[in-house]
């Protein structure tokens, strides 16, 4: 991958300080082995200087974290690769420069089940870890040979049961599905046995073929179809009915909540707030300007052996951007968005571009309003994306240039 | 300069059928032009002129020969060879004494140059008839000559035989110029009177005029009144075209050449307008051109509707050595603002294009060219429409007419069969057949004119593989069975895409409409039916499905950036669609249906 946003000079970022309770998050970007399907910065770990990476992580943070943030998220790349040691280095260290276990109410750490024993989930937990997401992915052997997985159904299921055994009340399943060649009954089944664990939260992601991946390569080589239209509509409905059906909350298009435990580091996300992220290719946003790392390990820690400011890249959308991608953000989620909120949070000032957008989405039954709010229907939510299109649009025409005078 | 001594032609030829050549070797015969500095076809002066092979703008160029042992003035005024340009040639004929009649002698007679010889013939104007290519291996010279006869009934039979691209007979060509072609008659004792032949814009000297001298003498200083605008001049700069710009004190009866007084605005110079000089003797005007109706209409819209004012810069400066081109502001609500533009022809309006596009820069979006309705209210009163979007419904109106031109067309005699079915599937009246010669034709049809600009010159051409020419003539308004076809986009009128056919036509059209626009029209959140009428009658109809699936799995805080950027990347183009009844149509949609006529066969 080599996407980075913007080549534009860093000008705002450097001089943007974190609120104290700024969401935290922490990319560690090792993995076993690349996942075909992943566009996430991470490396094979086999040869790199994991310690090194470590100590620059903590530089960062002595530098950036925020001063007590409300959630902790360490994501990546598999933080769970890291040895106990080197996980108690991480957590100490951030803690000591945020303070993070006086204050967060979240503490999330992603885990793949290659690399989650109880041991690990055990001294996680006494490090202030109280949220595990494990990557599933999928039960099927066949599919996980396809990802590149490294683990099978049986060590996910086994890494399950020991962060239970060390005592997490919250532990998140991650899983893919509409996967070429997936019959949807299996699917079915399979979501079934992830469900017969009771996690307390699900993530279930159709899916996606981001360009650059070895996946999207494969799929334009012609290696196999991918699911028609149709077809991943059913998955994407039988597996929300499934879910609703067991009990959990549908709370954002891919999230799925069991006694309303959301994820509060990624509502965050959906509500257009501030956060504060460290490592290589780790975002940040504060105030209206969004930036991030250098999408590499050795530029990232060059910058911060130089005491230079991390960031490669930084966008500072004007406000009409801000109100379309808060309304694109905030309908992705069950709370959908109020309004009003969206242009107080979007600092957009004047009358609201989107009012009969709104108001022909409620006609055609793809918004519904309560309470005040607007969030999507039934019919509304597969097709998110295209609503989110047409708020985007609506508010960029708002600076579009003016047509010439008669 | 004795009149006597002056002779002011043209050269009526077809398409490729030498002239810019033979004008070239007239040039260089008489020194006017070193061999050296030649480089190909003088006078086309335009990039694209030279490209496509045709001219534009009537010129003059004057050419000094000594004609044992007396020096002549020749005055070279070209003339443009296509059928849409009659209105040019005519400009050009009024200032000429004779015409030479250039024709390939191996291709023949073309429609043509039949239509502007008869011109030519009629302004009382000596003929010379001039057999060009006759190098070539297959030039049949007898047989063409007896084309020319039967064709434009003038006698032939010392037709010069010459091929300008070797130089063979060019001395003969110069010789006949003299000989046969009277000189002016004019009075160089009377007071000033010119006639405005031309004119051209330049950027540094302001607008340059080309001017026929008919009586009196013209100099450096005079003031000068146009009778038409009664605007005054001084003439700042005479001169004649040699064909580099040459200054001379005075321009004298019989000449032509040009006059410069720092003109700015383009509305100034009326082109056909009469100068005398100011505040002298009372004179009469000279019998000026009146500029043809424009038959044919097109929009063109600036792609980025900032360029709008550079359109309407651009336009005024072409319409002012263009009379017979006409233009006025209009708005659509799907492709901006633009102007509909009127032409004389097809080719008229490509060549406007083009020169919009290269010599002002503009990009722009052009629909399918349409022709001038015209209605008859039940009071009796007509008014011409220009658009489908200006037809009201029928109960305002007792008849809805069109225009039918009387068709020439001339083809070699193997196509009668082909040709006849090509007529009658456009609703042709065959009017006649004359045989010209024993491998060529000419058959005369009367045909709507929405059929000739529609596709009935390519089909004439791919018929008789490139050989086939024609020339038309609107004869009138004739009433037909017009229906108008409206297109429907989720059960709204899309005002733009309707158009004014034949109701036998209707249903076809329709179909092929909506099928262009299914393919151009993304899909939405709800089904859009497409539909095409005539009348409160659905003909035809598509549906576009509702989109079903359509929805990023992940977006954290890492992605929103860049999959924000992905979804803005999808409505990309967004400035260039219009929205009906809820539906975005790109402009592409439009293009598709109101640009070009191909897949228009795919039945």
């Amino acid at each position: 991958m080599s996407f980075a946003p913007r080549t534009n000079p860093v000008q705002r970022a450097p001089g943007l300080r974190p609120e104290p309770g700024t969401p935290l998050y922490v990319h560690v970007p090792f993995c076993v082995a690349k996942c075909t399907y992943c566009d996430f910065y991470s490396v094979a770990a086999e040869g790199q200087d994991l310690p090194g990476a470590l100590d620059a992580l903590l530089l960062e943070a002595e530098r950036r974290a925020p001063p007590r943030p409300r959630t902790v998220f360490l994501g990546g790349g598999t933080p769970s690769f890291y040895s106990v040691d080197e996980l108690a280095r991480l957590l100490d260290g951030l803690d000591r420069w945020s303070h993070f276990r006086a204050s967060a109410e979240e503490v999330t750490c992603e885990c793949n089940p290659e690399s989650l024993d109880f041991p690990k989930a055990r001294a996680l937990r006494e490090l202030g870890v109280d949220r595990l997401s494990i990557g599933f992915q999928s039960l099927e052997q066949g599919i996980l040979a396809l990802f590149g997985r490294v683990h099978d159904a049986e060590q996910s299921f086994a890494a399950f049961h020991a962060a239970r055994e060390a005592g997490f009340q919250r532990v998140s399943i991650d899983l893919i599905y509409g996967v070429p060649g997936q019959e949807l009954a299996r699917w079915e089944v399979d979501l079934e046995r992830v469900l017969a664990l009771r996690p307390d939260h699900v993530s279930a992601y159709q899916l996606t073929y981001e360009d650059g991946t070895p996946l999207a390569a494969q799929l334009q080589a012609g290696a196999f179809q991918r699911l028609d239209e149709d077809q991943e509509l059913a998955f994407f409905e039988a597996t929300r009915g499934r879910l609703a059906d067991a009990g959990y909350e549908q709370y954002e298009v891919s999230n799925f909540s069991l006694n309303g435990q959301q994820c509060s580091h990624n509502v965050n996300y959906w509500s257009n707030g501030p956060y504060l992220g460290i490592g290589p290719s780790a975002v940040s946003k504060l105030a209206s300007t969004r930036f991030g790392n250098a999408r590499s390990i050795t530029p990232w820690r060059a910058a911060l052996a130089a005491g230079r400011f991390p960031a490669a890249w930084e966008e500072t959308p004007e406000p009409s951007v801000r109100l379309g991608e808060t309304w694109w953000l905030g309908l992705r989620t069950r709370r959908g968005v109020e309004p009003a909120e969206v242009l107080r949070t979007a600092g957009f000032e004047g009358s609201d571009p989107t009012l009969r957008l709104q108001e022909s989405l409620l006609e055609l039954g793809f918004l519904e309003q309560s309470a005040g709010r607007m969030r999507l229907t039934a019919r509304g939510w597969p097709v998110a994306d295209a609503v989110a299109r047409r708020f985007l649009e609506a508010c960029a025409e708002q600076t579009s240039p003016r047509l010439p005078r008669e | 300069m004795d009149p006597k001594l002056i002779r002011n032609f043209s050269i009526i030829a077809h398409i490729d059928h030498g002239k810019s050549t033979l004008a070239d070797r007239l040039l260089e015969a008489c020194g006017a032009v070193e061999k050296r500095e030649m480089h190909a076809q003088h006078l086309d002066s335009m990039e694209l002129e030279r490209e496509r092979g045709i001219t534009i703008k009537a010129k003059a160029v004057t050419i000094w020969h000594v004609h044992e042992g007396v020096r002549y003035q020749l005055n070279l005024i070209d003339t443009p060879g296509h059928v849409d340009f009659n209105y040019e040639v005519q400009k050009s004929l009024q200032a000429c004494e004779g015409a030479l009649l250039l024709v390939d002698a191996s291709q023949g007679v073309e429609a043509q140059s039949v239509a502007n010889a008869y011109l030519a013939v009629e302004a009382g104007l000596a003929i010379v008839p001039v057999l060009n290519k006759i190098d070539l291996a297959h030039a049949r010279p007898d047989e063409v000559t007896e084309e020319i006869e039967s064709a434009i009934g003038i006698d032939a039979t010392d037709a010069l035989r010459v091929s300008a691209k070797t130089g063979q007979g060019v001395p003969d060509v110069l010789r006949a110029i003299i000989e046969k072609i009277p000189p002016p008659v004019c009075s160089p004792d009377d007071p000033l009177r010119a006639l405005i032949v031309d004119a051209v814009y330049d950027e540094y000297r302001g607008i340059i005029v080309y001017l026929r001298m008919f009586d009196g003498t013209l100099r450096v200083g005079d003031k000068v009144e146009m009778l038409g605008s009664g605007k005054v001049f001084e003439a700042i700069e005479l001169g004649r075209f040699l064909p580099k710009m040459q200054k001379s004190e005075s321009l004298g009866a019989g000449e032509v050449g040009y006059f410069i007084s720092n003109i700015k605005h383009l509305g100034d110079v009326k082109i056909g307008d009469t100068l005398a000089l100011h505040k002298g003797a009372k004179v009469e005007m000279l019998p000026g051109y009146r500029p043809p109706q424009p038959m044919v209409f097109a929009d063109f819209y600036p792609t980025n509707n900032g360029d709008f004012e550079k359109l309407r810069t651009a336009l005024e400066t072409l319409a002012l050595t263009d009379a017979s081109f006409t233009y006025e502001p209009v708005t659509s609500d799907a492709l901006g603002f633009g102007f509909r533009c009127g032409f004389l022809g097809l080719l008229h309006m490509e060549i406007i294009q083009e020169r919009l596009e290269r010599e002002f820069d503009l990009d722009m979006i052009q629909t399918a060219p349409t022709v001038t309705y015209r209605i008859v209210k039940h009071g009796g009163e007509s008014v011409d429409i220009h658009s489908a979007g200006q037809l009201p419904s029928p109960d305002h109106y007792e008849k809805l007419l069109e225009p039918i031109a009387r068709v020439s067309i001339l083809i070699p005699a193997e196509y009668i069969g082909p040709m006849m079915q090509i007529a009658a599937d456009h609703r042709g009246e065959f009017i006649r057949q004359e045989y010209l010669s024993q491998t060529r034709v000419q058959l005369v049809y009367d045909l709507p004119l929405a059929e000739i600009i529609y596709d009935f010159y390519d089909k004439l051409k791919s018929a008789t593989h490139g050989y086939g020419t024609l020339n038309y003539e609107v004869k009138g308004f004739h009433e037909n069975e017009l229906v108008k076809l409206r297109i429907l986009v989720n059960n709204e009128e899309v005002d733009a895409l309707s158009t004014i056919c034949h109701k036998d036509q209707a249903e076809y059209r329709g179909r092929a409409t909506i099928k262009k626009l299914r393919k151009e029209i993304a899909r939405h959140l709800f089904e859009i039916p497409i539909q095409a009428a005539v009348g409160g009658r659905i003909i035809a109809r598509e549906t576009i499905s509702a989109l079903r699936k359509d929805v990023l799995a992940k977006c954290y805080g890492g992605d929103i950036s860049r999959k924000r950027k992905l979804l803005e990347k999808q409505k990309e183009g967004k400035r260039r669609m219009r929205q009906v009844g809820n539906v975005d149509i790109p402009q592409k949609a439009f293009l598709a249906v109101l640009g070009d006529r191909e897949g228009d066969d795919a039945k």
